[in-house]
């Protein structure tokens, strides 16, 4: 046997081997482009990086204190987990139902719909919010159709206000939330509810005290896939927000890019991850784990 | 005054796109009856138990539950248990909640509800199980919950759909004289489908034989079996069946290819079959007081055991035997040995050919 050969059977009979031959490459390229730039954040925040770019060993929590006592930060932080809070739910309501019908309610084409869905995923996010701005403007095509129909006679005021923000952000993170919904809608055995119905439950309680239950691995899924990003957006609330519906990014972007505080805007990031952090580890325990125990 | 029956099904029609799944199916099930649906897969059995439940809804035809129409009534108000065949527990919930289900959605008392599923675990063999996931259970413990679930809420009728279908032989045996025994506890009609002939015939009262969604016969199982009314019952039934086809001469004469054989008796003119189940058949070399003797070859001898079974041949038509009551002193006929067939025409029954 060749040397090659013993090698690749080795390979082949060690499992540990294998996994991280696998493992590697997606750890390696996260190590260089995520935890690198992260530990780099975390050095400044804590200080231990001086105007000239050099690792110090001057930690401190001044950055913090500055962060904490600031209490716009607070307020930020808030509307930050407001707009992305109602996003969720809202994403929740219009997607459950339309991710029920869809699993639940048509015999034929369910793909049709579930890829009415996701087309427009595929043009880019930027020209999409573009094109909202275009439709919600004062002289936008909502506003010209309403009055033309003489439903209204001064144009409605939406852009640059939260009900844009959040109409954009809804719009543009509702797939995430259909998918696994109905991914998750669509592996629910049948037979289920019919065993609810021949013990007496009608429709509505079959729905409550059984569909429900069951659909919470995908309703945590979607939640999960819908927060996170909608909680640290940033493009959105520059383009169709105000100056009054800033968000956590908007600020870290000015902190950094226009007051180039990079010090203060680590600690205000690390802050901000914590936060979610921690409340992302709550909720999981809290719901995802009956969820999860399935 | 007419009987009251349990169930009833009149003129039953389910059409799957252009497939007739249950065609013009009548059925009289009897209270407190052990009945039996069984036939080959595809037959309708599972579509004509659906319909019972209300889970299909007929094309055509009356479904009655204790003489009332219930045909329009939807399945959570028709009062009727079922076992699924791959059980359908809940797996969100415990062994209690699942069984305490049903009789939470009838708003039975806190109380009540705990003292009946306490009940119902005693007669299904599970009692201490009650905060178990249903994933930690084995297959026939599950079997046993899916069953309790169906009990407790005291349905008027319980359907099943080849409950045992999943489980291995051995607990599937014991399930089945389980099954009978907690029958006859709970008093309740109980409608089975399977495709299990022994199963049927182990548990029922009676059973129905269905082919291509029609209603083949109905009988107890020593009527089936003994009495097949056409030979797709004949061969259905029972582990094995031999058919001589012929044509029926005068009573008691029909002309086969095996030659002029002995029949029973009967109105049945024209082509038709004699049907002989294989332990009636007589094997040996000097075969006396039989009406019918042929001879034939050993070609296969099998040993299972409680009894030989022999396929022979004769002219080119084989034939099933099996002889019970072995002893191993007894001479087995090797394969290739010539031996005579026999049997008494009265063990044999005549079956009209269409």
């Amino acid at each position: 046997m060749s040397r090659i050969e013993e090698v690749l059977r080795y390979i082949r009979r060690s499992r540990r081997l294998k996994i991280s031959l696998l493992l590697a490459p997606p750890i390696i390229f996260l190590a260089i482009w995520f935890y690198a730039p992260f530990l780099i954040l975390g050095l400044y925040s804590f200080n231990m990086i001086n105007i000239y770019r050099e690792i110090v060993f001057t930690p401190s929590l001044e950055h913090y204190t500055r962060v904490l006592s600031w209490t716009g930060a607070i307020n930020i932080y808030l509307r930050s987990l407001y707009f992305a809070g109602l996003t969720v739910i809202l994403c929740l309501l219009i997607g459950y139902p339309a991710a029920y019908y869809i699993s639940f309610k048509m015999k034929k084409y369910k793909d049709v719909f579930i890829i009415l869905f996701i087309i427009p995923f595929w043009v880019s996010f930027l020209l999409r919010t573009y094109a909202m701005m275009n439709l919600l403007d004062e002289r936008g095509l909502l506003n010209t159709m309403l009055m033309s129909l003489g439903a209204i006679n001064t144009p409605l005021k939406i852009m640059y206000t939260d009900v844009a923000v959040i109409l954009v952000m809804v719009y543009d993170y509702l797939v995430m939330m259909v998918l696994p919904l109905y991914a998750n809608l669509e592996k629910l055995d049948r037979t289920l509810l019919e065993a609810a119905s021949t013990l007496g439950a009608g429709p509505i309680r079959t729905f409550i005290k059984v569909t429900l239950p069951l659909s919470m691995p995908g309703i945590m899924a979607g939640f999960l896939l819908v927060f996170i990003p909608a909680v640290g957006e940033f493009v959105v609330p520059e383009l169709v927000g105000g100056p009054n519906n800033y968000m956590v990014g908007n600020i870290i972007y000015e902190i950094f890019m226009g007051a180039r505080h990079w010090w203060i805007g680590s600690a205000f990031s690390m802050l901000f991850i914590a936060f979610i952090l921690s409340l992302v580890i709550v909720y999981i325990r809290k719901i995802g784990e009956r969820g999860l125990a399935l | 005054m007419s009987e009251l029956y349990s169930v009833e099904l009149e003129n039953i029609v389910k059409r799957f796109g252009n497939v007739v799944a249950v065609d013009n199916v009548n059925l009289k099930i009897k209270e407190n009856e052990f009945f039996s649906l069984i036939g080959p897969s595809g037959c309708g059995k599972t579509t004509t138990l659906r319909i019972v439940a209300g889970l299909e809804e007929p094309d055509e035809g009356v479904v009655k539950l204790h003489g009332k129409d219930v045909t329009d009534v939807p399945t959570h108000k028709r009062n009727i248990g079922m076992v699924f065949q791959h059980l359908a527990l809940f797996p969100h919930m415990n062994v209690f909640e699942n069984i305490a289900f049903g009789l939470k959605m009838k708003k039975f008392p806190k109380e009540e509800i705990k003292r009946k599923v306490r009940e119902i675990l005693e007669i299904v063999k599970l009692e201490g199980l009650e905060m178990r996931r249903i994933n930690q259970l084995s297959g026939g413990q599950q079997q046993r919950v899916a069953l309790a679930r169906a009990l407790v809420i005291e349905p008027s009728v319980l359907l099943l759909d080849e409950p045992l279908g999943a489980l291995d032989l051995k607990i599937r045996q014991h399930m089945m004289v389980e099954l009978k025994n907690i029958q006859r506890k709970v008093e309740t009609t109980f409608i089975y489908v399977t495709h299990d002939q022994t199963e049927a015939m182990t548990m029922s009262d009676r059973i129905a034989i269905m082919k291509d969604g029609r209603i083949q016969q109905i009988g107890t199982p020593l009527q089936i079996y003994y009495r097949p009314v056409n030979t797709f019952v004949a061969s259905f039934i029972g582990e094995a069946v031999n058919l001589i086809e012929g044509d029926v001469k005068e009573d008691g004469f029909m002309e086969t290819r095996l030659g002029l054989v002995y029949c029973p008796e009967s109105e049945i003119k024209g082509k038709a079959a004699i049907m002989l189940r294989p332990e009636v058949l007589e094997i040996g070399n000097k075969l006396k007081d039989l009406d019918n003797i042929l001879n034939g070859v050993v070609q296969a001898v099998i040993f299972k055991g409680s009894y030989v079974e022999y396929r022979i041949e004769v002219e080119g038509t084989s034939f099933i035997i099996h002889k019970h009551g072995v002893t191993n002193t007894e001479k087995i006929y090797p394969v290739g040995s010539r031996v005579e067939i026999g049997w008494k025409r009265e063990s044999s029954l005549l079956i009209p050919l269409d």
